[in-house]
């Protein structure tokens, strides 16, 4: 693909501002969203196998949760796969449309087997919460649809990784192909990608049962179950994970790259923290940790064969745009913080609460709870004062 | 400028691709519209429950929260995304303005999202869990999160009509693209839709009620017909002072079928407050499957259609008057340094300076010339038009059916001048015009 070309399918609008910080906010939403997706994969497919344990009252205890788990992921993936979807199209305008364009009929099907997917699952729960073992049928069906979306999805990443191929992908034998059946897979990245789903299922197990071990009213043999459940599907995970993690690398000549070897030091780290199971919460932050890493690797990889063609994102003209970062970050930073802060300390402390938790009383999520108003409060006055300015300025 | 950065065509035979947005786009609005309107509802309802320690409003409450958060937010963010993806497939560049012109807006509406996802399932979850003080307290912020994100999406698909005046041409500035003269009018006009969404929405499920507790059933139905008469009244107000805020292209197209349109507005309106007058008149005569219908009814005559008309009233643009429906940049935007693309269009062709052309196809001879012209229709005009002979949106076989290709070529010479003010005024060289006339003529329409 020539220069020219890919420099021309640049927004001529430019960036509101500098590339590098896309690029950091794509690489750290990207590592949040795909932790929710092989959390939602990975408990949805044990969900299945639980479900077949009729006569395991352990599993009768976890497999709802785990049902729930991957309802809460699913929802929270969707949510969180905006962000990134957002910034790689800022920066990475041509591969991202060209992909989509290539890939169009993919794209729409994507849309629709998402949502089928999602609404089985939720038959699914309910089939389950009505007997243990029920809807199964319905549920590996859902997880089907949800594995397809996962698939499609990379293919739209390999895609868009393929410049050099996509003139020969648009017309093959010189004739146009407009039909939007464009599908690519790269074997081991794919294999890798979702075999990481059981190590991350197997962490948050470990998490599961440090989390409910202070609960009353779950059983000690429960608890301890859980763990060495989380334990061994952390084991074998990492271990499959990480085979597949240095054959992508070598197949791609990454093997001794910087940010290769420090991804897998930081994945025997994590099987170390796994294997001790001492404390998961660590455990899980350093799960962050390596994902941030993988995302890392994923960006270095595009970055590389962009640039290669001679296209770099640092250079992308900038037309700096100040009222609108200054919201972004004053919401994203004060509202955001206080505001998700005051739902995840209620949800941690309803769930450690047996009865019902009384929130009033709770100075914590008392005062979180004011604050989170009080600031959104205030963001909508302020709204409608900066736009009635802007509006009155430009019309009077 | 040597080159215009077109992306590859993506086309869907006899219908265009545009229907995909707008297919997904119409459901994506049900849910999300129905979203903001029943978070405010579930405030109002949550406020009410706590105030006057109705502890019977809870039950209620609950179902109605596990159908705001299946359908409103399940299907919502699903579809939210799609059009998204959708419109990348394509308008490729349509959407990559409004995402170069409000990338930070969006992604303060995502901080929003973030917020609306988490608390949707606590707002649910947790209302047997927490103490009814600290529910209502979640409500409240829930509603608020819920109206940002409508404060913040409404900027935007305003500048897909227009900034609204001339001042972003000149800065560049997204805040004079955000609030132009229709954003505001356009945002209550939703918001009236909105609270009527989630007062239909709210007699489905409150007429499901009937065998359960049939005063509670009685007293909500008519609760909440009183609420969809304020969203429509609001809705109706706030549309016709929308409509005075639209540029001349939008009330040209309108005025195409202004008595029909009309017409169906007026229908629509008396079947709705007939509808919602028995709601309160009489509740035992509302049931699941007549508020089924109803839905049905709104998302097809009202949604779908109206949709439709936007999307056709801001022809021949696709966002900011500044880029065409078939992806060409018309204008030059000082503010952001953007160049009109038609000039060297009109120099070159579309077969010389965009990039996705075969080899063999990038200069016109007599061997090659329908198949020249059969490429240069489809990205000239596939966006709008099916081009089939069984073509169902906007089909080109009504445009041009029995004419020759001297009439052809006619109209796009006219085309071109800007004969007719929803369609680009592309100039192309004559051969090319001379190659898709000769394609156009040789269909059989």
């Amino acid at each position: 693909m020539e220069l020219s070309v890919l420099l021309a399918l640049r927004d001529p609008a430019g960036i509101p501002f500098y590339p590098v910080v896309f690029q950091a906010l794509y690489i750290l939403t990207w590592a949040l969203h795909i932790a929710f997706v092989l959390l939602s994969l990975g408990s949805a497919g044990l969900s299945l196998y639980g479900s077949t344990q009729k006569n395991s009252p352990h599993w009768q205890q976890l497999t709802p949760h785990l049902i729930q788990t991957g309802k809460l992921s699913v929802s929270l993936l969707i949510v969180l796969g905006v962000a990134p979807l957002l910034f790689t199209q800022v920066i990475y305008d041509p591969n991202w449309y060209v992909t989509n364009s290539l890939a169009g009929m993919w794209i729409f099907i994507f849309i629709y087997a998402l949502i089928v997917g999602y609404c089985m699952y939720y038959w699914y729960y309910y089939a389950n919460k009505a007997h243990h073992g029920g809807g199964v049928l319905v549920g590996a069906i859902s997880f089907g649809f949800l594995v397809f979306c996962g698939v499609l999805m990379h293919s739209f990443a390999v895609t868009s990784l393929m410049p050099n191929e996509w003139m020969a992908m648009y017309m093959p034998n010189g004739s146009v192909d407009m039909s939007g059946w464009t599908f690519n897979v790269e074997t081991v990245r794919l294999a890798f990608m979702v075999s990481l789903a059981l190590p991350v299922v197997g962490i948050f197990l470990q998490a599961y049962s440090r989390f409910v071990s202070t609960r009353k009213d779950f059983e000690a043999s429960y608890v301890a179950f859980t763990a060495r459940l989380g334990t061994k599907t952390a084991m074998v995970g990492l271990v499959l994970s990480a085979a597949l993690f240095v054959l992508w690398m070598g197949a791609i000549g990454y093997l001794f790259h910087p940010i290769s070897l420090a991804t897998v030091v930081g994945v025997v780290v994590l099987l170390g923290l796994s294997a001790f199971n001492r404390n998961s919460y660590i455990t899980v932050g350093w799960l962050v940790v390596v994902a941030l890493l993988i995302s890392g690797v994923r960006e270095w990889i595009r970055y590389d064969i962009m640039a290669a063609l001679g296209y770099t994102i640092y250079d992308y003209p900038v037309n700096l745009e100040i009222p609108t970062i200054v919201m972004f970050l004053a919401t994203f930073l004060v509202m955001g913080g206080v505001g998700v802060a005051y739902l995840l300390t209620m949800a941690w402390k309803v769930g450690k609460s047996e009865g019902v938790f009384d929130g009033s009383q709770d100075v914590v999520v008392s005062k979180l709870g004011n604050y989170t108003l009080g600031i959104m409060s205030a963001w909508i006055v302020i709204f409608f004062g900066w736009g009635l300015m802007i509006l009155f300025n430009n019309i009077l | 400028m040597e080159i215009v950065g077109q992306f590859p065509l993506f086309y869907f035979p006899d219908y265009g691709s545009a229907w995909m947005m707008g297919l997904t786009g119409t459901i994506h609005i049900l849910a999300s519209h129905t979203s903001v309107g029943a978070a405010l509802l579930f405030a109002f309802l949550v406020h009410k429950a706590y105030k006057e320690n109705r502890s019977d409003l809870y039950p209620y409450m609950k179902k109605y929260g596990m159908f705001l958060l299946i359908f409103s937010y399940v299907i919502g963010s699903i579809t939210g995304s799609g059009i998204w993806y959708t419109a990348t497939a394509a308008s490729p560049w349509g959407i990559s303005a409004l995402i170069h012109n409000f990338v930070w807006v969006w992604a303060t509406e995502w901080v929003f999202f973030v917020y609306e996802v988490i608390g949707v399932f606590a707002l649910v979850y947790f209302m047997d869990k927490i103490d009814k003080k600290t529910h209502l307290k979640l409500t409240y912020t829930f509603a608020l999160a819920s109206l940002g994100t409508l404060c913040l999406i409404i900027g935007i698909i305003s500048f897909m009509m227009w900034p609204g005046t001339d001042a972003y041409y000149v800065t560049g500035s997204a805040s004079d693209a955000f609030f132009g003269v229709n954003t505001f009018p356009h945002m209550f006009l939703r918001l009236g839709f909105m609270i009527m969404m989630a007062g239909v929405i709210g007699i489905l499920i409150s007429s499901g009620m009937k065998k359960d507790n049939p005063d509670l059933s009685d007293e909500l139905t008519r609760k909440m017909g009183f609420v969809s008469i304020l969203g429509g009244a609001i809705t109706l107000f706030f549309f016709v002072w929308y409509m005075g805020t639209l540029p001349e292209n939008a009330h040209a197209i309108f005025a195409y079928d202004k008595d029909a349109i009309i017409q169906s507005r007026i229908v629509l309106t008396l079947m709705f407050s007939v509808y919602f007058a028995l709601a309160i008149l009489r509740p035992r005569w509302m049931n699941i499957p007549l508020a089924s219908v109803m839905i049905g009814v709104i998302l097809v005559s009202g949604l779908w259609k109206g949709e439709k008309l936007r999307e056709s009233m801001r022809k021949p643009y696709v966002a900011g008057q500044y880029i065409y429906s078939n992806q060409i940049i018309s204008r030059d935007v000082a503010g952001k340094g953007i160049k009109s693309e038609l000039p060297l269009l009109a120099e070159k062709g579309l077969l010389q300076a965009t990039p996705w052309i075969p080899a063999h196809l990038r200069t016109i001879t007599e061997a090659n010339q329908l198949e020249a012209g059969e490429l240069l229709v489809k990205l000239a005009c596939s966006h709008c038009h099916s081009l089939e002979p069984t073509g169902k949106y906007r089909p080109m076989r009504d445009r041009v059916a029995g004419m020759d290709k001297e009439g052809i070529k006619g109209i796009l010479y006219g085309i071109g001048a800007g004969a007719f003010s929803h369609m680009p005024t592309l100039q192309l060289p004559e051969d090319e015009f001379e190659a898709m006339a000769q394609w156009l003529a040789a269909q059989p329409y």
